[in-house]
């Protein structure tokens, strides 16, 4: 597999849902990195009358929420916000998941077990559930989120970065690596990890987009982070309002759910584009 | 009818007069029609958190609070602006020095069982009940050294130093009587009537299903004639308050009582035709929403800076938008229902203004940073209800426009009281509190050198002590002579919003929401927690 990210992402745009996500997911990065020019007084500003409706006030195109915040402020604040925590937290169980299937699948024996054991007693743990717990028991904030997050959704790649492992360290190269007397952390990083990075890369994109789900449903069940602005936070100051003024509701409730359809879409293109199998069929 | 109307809304002061046969007929929209009390019919209606015992005299709970005066009675009743009427009392006197209070009671009142209602019941409730067992009960007759019961007639209150807030904890829901053939000489808190309540009450217990619902029949042998006027209630325990507001919608339910279905649906249901809102009768239990300083932060202690503060908030703002309108804003430590003692004159004010919250910030030697910052905060909102979660987010920005720059700290509420009560962790604390029928009783606790106590939950959490405010508090919790204790909470109101250790935001107004068929619930200063006598449903 030899593919170079250049052509990955070329072949990514070619590729109907691909581009399709990838649009999405641009248009939310530049809502994120504009929010700063277009809105330099931040998202908290109580400008207007609360609860005004879209296209009542044409300095509130998207109307207000229940505290008079202009809803098109806060949701691009809101992108910044959702897109960070995803990515945190998503890179945060990269990390941890990564290194405990690389060490569990290498070594094998009893660190594997072990390993593998811590793995499945995490998995048993409704993951949603154990974020509340975490969250509601340490308090709310970003960083607490991000790894209570993280922390709930490392064992799946564990479990896939595992399986590849195992594959991969019984492989000729492997074997003459060992041979040659490469050390066991450059054999771990250097030779079999970019050999099992697409299903890790394709997960990767699934995982940045529960990460945005979960954030949003811990804040709309009021254990988000007040001092932020995050779609979560929209969400759960416009719960209560949700038969007077479900806009407040259904404005950050759609940015969230394009948000993670172009993730998964990515998703599913990358699983296309960087399985060799696939493309063989295709050619 | 001279009823009084502290804080009614537009309609429901219209529906009150319309509902008082001295006036005329005249054509009314037909939600305002003036019609008969009707005897007979069932009221139903939702209520949550289900009770745990069914008796008051021994749980501060809400829901006890709710049933047991449908129950049980009290020596007194009391009319809008906490003005005492007889109920198993029909009077009273107090001798001069107010150390011996005389109760005759009223004849010919049975108890549930057909046992007769003496003397000794009450002599036995407040001595071995309530003195001991009940929450509050244990601060409101701790002065009490006995009941005299000369006669089976005649209850004598005999007080150690006079105790004028007792006077306004005498009645069903505060201090039930228990019967005490029933109670005397058993465990109190273990007794199976605590579940099967045998009181003098309009209603008898005929069903409870724990954690369901509870069915309550009319008292036919009930003392006052010809009420109540009820046949049936039924409460039902249901937990989530979008439910509870869709079945009041849906006819399912007749009323939903004490605020337990949103604020925003009580207003958007009141402006249905078939729906009214009533604010009266939440005297006996004033709830505000405040924000302590933590003095013992340095900045804090400088009252220039908490003036700022002040004027950087607008409790109005936060009465619309966060409360819905369903409050007044707060000027001084007490609650507007607190009529006797509520005065805003020569109370300083402190009116929504930025510029002179800058200036005086400038003042106090705070200059704006490079940032524009000119010192961090933390505020510590209170999780129960969403209401000072959601005002804390109007406050950080406020503050922000001054320069202050707050974080919102929001964790589970035993953490949140540990916290700021025991770890004195808070700069500034937003919650929401029941003020007390009486300041001795509920306002006190927030200014009083002595209820500084870390460990103890929404006490003197400011950690304010002022010499002056000590004298004042203690005189009128002994004073006897109605004026010279207006006259003391009156400088203790000056006083405490001069030295600001607390900011008022809002006295917040309960609400009862019901059906336009279902009439005088509220008819004095207890509303919904009386006996309910007086209500009635059209057919």
């Amino acid at each position: 597999m030899s593919t170079s990210g250049h052509s990955v992402f070329r072949r990514l745009l070619r590729h109907p849902s691909g581009l399709v996500g990838l649009l999405i997911i641009a248009l939310v990065v530049l809502m994120s990195a504009s929010a700063g020019f277009i809105f330099p007084e931040g998202p908290w500003v109580l400008g207007g009358r609360p609860r005004t409706w879209p296209g009542v006030d044409p300095a509130f195109p998207l109307g207000t929420d229940a505290l008079g915040r202009d809803m098109v402020a806060a949701l691009f604040y809101g992108a910044r916000v959702s897109l960070a925590v995803g990515a945190a937290a998503a890179l945060v169980s990269l990390v941890i998941g990564t290194l405990v299937g690389a060490i569990a699948g290498y070594y094998g024996g009893w660190l594997d077990d072990v390993l593998m054991r811590l793995t499945d007693a995490m998995q048993t743990i409704p993951s949603f559930l154990a974020a509340i717990a975490i969250v509601g028991v340490v308090g709310a904030s970003l960083s607490t989120i991000i790894i209570a997050i993280a922390v709930v959704s490392w064992p799946m790649i564990a479990r896939l970065v595992r399986a590849d492992f195992l594959r991969l360290r019984t492989y000729d190269f492997v074997q003459s690596c060992k041979i040659i007397g490469m050390s066991d952390l450059r054999i771990i990083f250097g030779q079999i990890l970019p050999n099992c990075l697409a299903p890790i890369i394709v997960s990767s994109s699934v995982l940045v987009a529960t990460a945005i789900i979960t954030e949003a449903s811990l804040a709309f069940l009021g254990l988000g982070d007040p001092n932020v602005m995050s779609w979560g936070t929209i969400l759960s100051t416009g719960r209560p309002e949700l038969r007077s003024g479900w806009y407040m509701t259904a404005f950050p409730a759609v940015a969230l759910v394009l948000t993670v359809l172009a993730l998964n879409l990515i998703g599913d293109a990358l699983n296309d584009v960087l399985n060799p199998r696939l493309k063989e069929r295709k050619s | 009818m001279t009823q009084k109307f502290p804080t009614v809304g537009r309609r429901s002061f219209l529906a009150g007069l319309a509902a008082s046969t001295a006036l005329p007929l005249i054509a009314m929209p037909g939600k305002l029609w003036a019609q008969e009390p009707r005897a007979g019919g069932t009221l139903r209606t939702p209520a949550w958190p289900a009770p745990s015992v069914l008796n008051s005299a021994i749980s501060t709970a809400g829901p006890e609070t709710f049933l047991g005066p449908k129950m049980f009675d009290g020596l007194l009743a009391y009319d809008f602006g906490m003005v005492a009427k007889p109920q198993l009392a029909t009077d009273w006197q107090m001798s001069d020095d107010g150390l011996r209070i005389t109760f005759n009671l009223r004849e010919g009142v049975t108890w549930h069982d057909g046992e007769p209602f003496t003397a000794h019941d009450v002599a036995f409730t407040f001595m071995e009940v309530l003195k001991v067992h009940h929450g509050r009960g244990r601060t409101t007759f701790g002065d009490l050294l006995a009941v005299e019961t000369p006669d089976d007639l005649t209850a004598i209150f005999v007080l150690e130093t006079p105790n004028p807030a007792m006077m306004r904890a005498l009645d069903s829901r505060e201090s039930p009587i228990l019967p005490a053939h029933i109670y005397e000489g058993t465990d109190i808190l273990d007794n199976p009537a605590n579940t099967a309540p045998i009181g003098t009450g309009p209603f008898k217990l005929a069903e409870y299903e724990i954690g369901s619902y509870v069915v309550l029949v009319k008292n036919p042998d009930y003392w006052e004639e010809g009420y109540p006027l009820l046949d049936r209630m039924v409460i039902q325990y249901v937990p989530d308050s979008a439910t509870r507001a869709a079945m009041l919608e849906s006819g399912q339910a007749d009323a939903v009582f004490l605020n337990m279905i949103p604020a925003q649906d009580i207003v958007r249901l009141d402006e249905q035709p078939d729906f009214t809102m009533d604010t009266r009768g939440f005297e006996g239990m004033p709830s505000a929403q405040q924000m302590d300083f933590n003095l013992d932060n340095p900045i804090l202690a400088n009252v220039m800076v908490r003036h700022a503060i002040a004027h950087a908030i607008d409790p109005e703002w936060i009465t619309q938008n966060v409360w819905y309108g369903l409050g007044t804003a707060g000027k001084t430590p007490l609650h507007v229902d607190q009529v006797e003692y509520y005065t805003t004159e020569g109370v300083p004010e402190y009116p929504y203004d930025l510029d002179r919250a800058n200036e005086l910030l400038d003042e106090a030697g705070y200059p704006r940073g490079d940032n524009g910052t000119r010192f961090e905060l933390m505020l510590d909102p209170s999780p129960w209800g969403t209401e000072s979660i959601t005002a804390s987010a109007y406050v950080r920005e406020q503050l922000r426009q001054v320069g202050i720059d707050v974080t919102v700290r929001t964790q589970d509420f035993g953490v949140f009281v540990t916290t700021v009560w025991t770890d004195r962790a808070h700069d500034l604390v937003l919650y929401t509190v029941n003020l007390g029928v009486d300041p001795t009783i509920g306002t006190q606790r927030f200014y009083w050198s002595e209820s500084y106590r870390p460990g103890s939950a929404f006490t003197n959490g400011a950690h304010y002590m002022n010499p002056e405010v000590d004298a004042l508090l203690e005189a009128a919790q002994v004073e006897t002579d109605p004026q010279a204790r207006r006259d003391q909470y009156a400088e203790f109101q000056r006083i405490v919003m001069r030295d600001l250790p607390v900011m008022p935001i809002t006295n917040i107004h309960g609400a009862n929401i019901a059906s336009t068929r279902v009439h005088d619930h509220t008819v004095d200063a207890l509303g919904v927690l009386g006996g309910f006598t007086r209500l009635w449903i059209e057919e």
